[in-house]
Formats: C-alpha cells, structure tokens, sequence
C-alpha cells in the first residue's frame, strides 16, 4: 500500500514536470539557448500548424482562392514556417527529436483537416 | 437580424453540421473521460509508456567512447524495452478497444441523424475540384456532374478530425507519442471512436 502511494506521488510529480501543469514562458517560444522536453516541443509546432491552418483557412476562403494549387501551397508554406521556426529560430537538433520526419508531422493531418475545413466554410458562407 | 442573414446564405446547412460535430465531440470526450482516461488502469498504462519510451530513447542514443561488448549487452536492453513498450501499448489499445464501444454508438448515431436531414444536398462548396478518391467522400448520395459540391460525409468527417483531434490534444487525452501506432498521421485516438 505504501509502495503504491509512493508510486502515485512520483507519477503525479513526473505529470507536473512535464509540463502540463508548470507555468510556460512565452519567452521560451524565442530562445534558441532554451532547452526543450520531446512533448513539450510536439506541442508547439502542433499548436503553430493548427493556428498556421486556422488563419490560411480564414484568408484562402475570404479572398477568395480557388483552386487545387492553393491547397499544395498551404502545405509547402506551413511546412515551411515550420521547419524555420525549429531549425532557424530554436535552432534545435533534429536527431535528438526523433528526425525532420517526426517534427514536420506533427499535428500535420489535424492542421489539414482544419485548413480544409476553414476553406471550405468561410468560401462557401462568405461567396454564395 | 443576424439570423435572418445565416438563413439567407445558400449553404447555412454547413454551420448546423459543425454545430453538431462540436457538440458531438464534446459528449464523446466526455464519455471517453468517464469510461477510459479517469480510471487508474488507464493512467498506469500510459505513465508505463511514456517511461519506457523516454528510456528507449535515451538507450539508443550512440556514444561513440562504447566499447563493442558493451554495446551488445545494450542491444539486448534495448530490445528488452521495445518489447515492453509494445505490450504496454497492445495492452493500452485493448484497454480502450472495449471501453470505445460506447462512443463509436454515439458516432454512428449522430451520423445516421445528420444522414436523414441533409441526404442528397450540398451542403457547402469546396473551392477545388478534389481528386477522384477524395469525390467517392465528398460527392456522395449528390446528384449533378458539379465535383465542387460537398457533401454532408465529407465536411463532417473534415469536423471530425480537426476539432476532435485537437479537443484531445487541448484536453491532454491524446494518445502518449511512445505508443505503437502513433505514426505519419495521427487521427483522433481512434479506440475513443
């Protein structure tokens, strides 16, 4: 029984240090000296592709752009952006990530599916 | 005033779709909470995970400085772990495989209910002409030779991957990256459906 509380704590301790619950700084989103947790920077460029498709979506569909072409250049620029920001701006290395692969697809069929989406809606509302 | 203006647009049908896959999602994460993530087997499995990833990976970090003999008591460890790994994550996906059950009820709910009310309508426009895989989906059940017209399945399958996949991720239940599966794209946890 003792083992298992002590267990319990070292589990809820090792949650707090990864991250979910320990305060960000959104310094950190710029520093190239900052030291990243393999989830921690999954998280981000997740989160940047999502925000990434969000405001594509949002201008794509406004303007609008038709056309399959607009769809490759969302993924090259999201890519892109991407792949600047990790080896560019955090200036990390990607073999200790797991490769180019591992951190370019991250979020990147969820950041798809939302450029689509957002697309689809804003042309669709705004044009007809 | 604003109402009159959302029933005035040609494809309003498509915010009623989101609408629903929204709320949709929402219930089946709530469920999912409920039957899977909150129980103890659930959060000792993926803890298992995540630490015999983290370990897996820092046993395959090289070092050059190793002697060779050294190296193959590593190889050995290292498969040792993988093996782990794996079952932890078979044991995880069995786990959720029989607590889904409810949730995919849910889903071929919902989608038998969206089916009868928008059946044979578009309800939105895709700015492109998709590739033929991709019609089979967002054609379907419309009449016409007009491949931009989408169609319920394939707008509410878009929904259901983005705001699915990123309430898990926004929630913290996606599935832990050590897992086996996890692999070029990752859909929404897919034992949840």
């Amino acid at each position: 029984m003792r083992e298992r509380k002590s267990v319990k704590f070292n589990l809820q301790k090792q949650e707090h240090q990864n991250g979910h619950l320990s305060p960000f700084k959104v310094a950190k989103l710029f520093d190239p000296d900052a030291t990243w947790d393999k989830d921690q920077l999954g998280d981000v460029l997740h989160w940047i592709r999502q925000s990434l498709a969000l405001v594509c979506g949002l201008l794509w569909g406004a303007i609008p752009l038709v056309g399959g072409i607009w769809f490759i250049l969302f993924f090259l620029l999201s890519s892109g952006i991407i792949y600047a920001y990790y080896a560019l701006v955090l200036k990390i290395d990607e073999e200790d990530f797991g490769g180019h692969g591992a951190l370019l697809q991250e979020g990147l069929f969820a950041s798809i599916s939302l450029f689509l989406l957002t697309w689809i809606l804003v042309y669709s509302l705004g044009h007809f | 005033m604003s109402s009159t203006l959302v029933s005035n647009m040609k494809y309003s049908d498509s915010l009623t779709v989101v609408g629903i896959s929204i709320c949709t999602a929402i219930v089946c994460e709530a469920i999912s909470w409920l039957l899977i993530y909150r129980t103890s087997s659930y959060k000792s499995l993926k803890s298992t995970i995540d630490k015999a990833s983290k370990k897996l990976e820092t046993m395959k970090t090289t070092d050059p400085n190793t002697a060779t003999t050294i190296k193959k008591s590593k190889t050995k460890k290292i498969d040792r772990v993988e093996s782990s790994l794996k079952e932890s994550s078979r044991d995880l996906s069995m786990f959720k495989f029989k607590s889904g059950g409810v949730v995919a009820l849910v889903l071929f709910m919902v989608f038998g209910l969206l089916n009868s009310l928008f059946e044979g309508k578009a309800v939105a426009k895709i700015p492109f002409v998709p590739i033929k895989l991709v019609q089979k989906m967002s054609h379907r059940g419309l009449s016409g030779d007009d491949m931009t017209d989408c169609s319920m399945a394939f707008l509410y399958f878009l929904c259901s991957i983005s705001i699915r996949t990123n309430l898990q991720k926004f929630l913290g239940f996606s599935p832990p990256r050590g897992a086996a599966g996890a692999g070029l794209f990752p859909m929404p946890d897919p034992k949840s459906n």
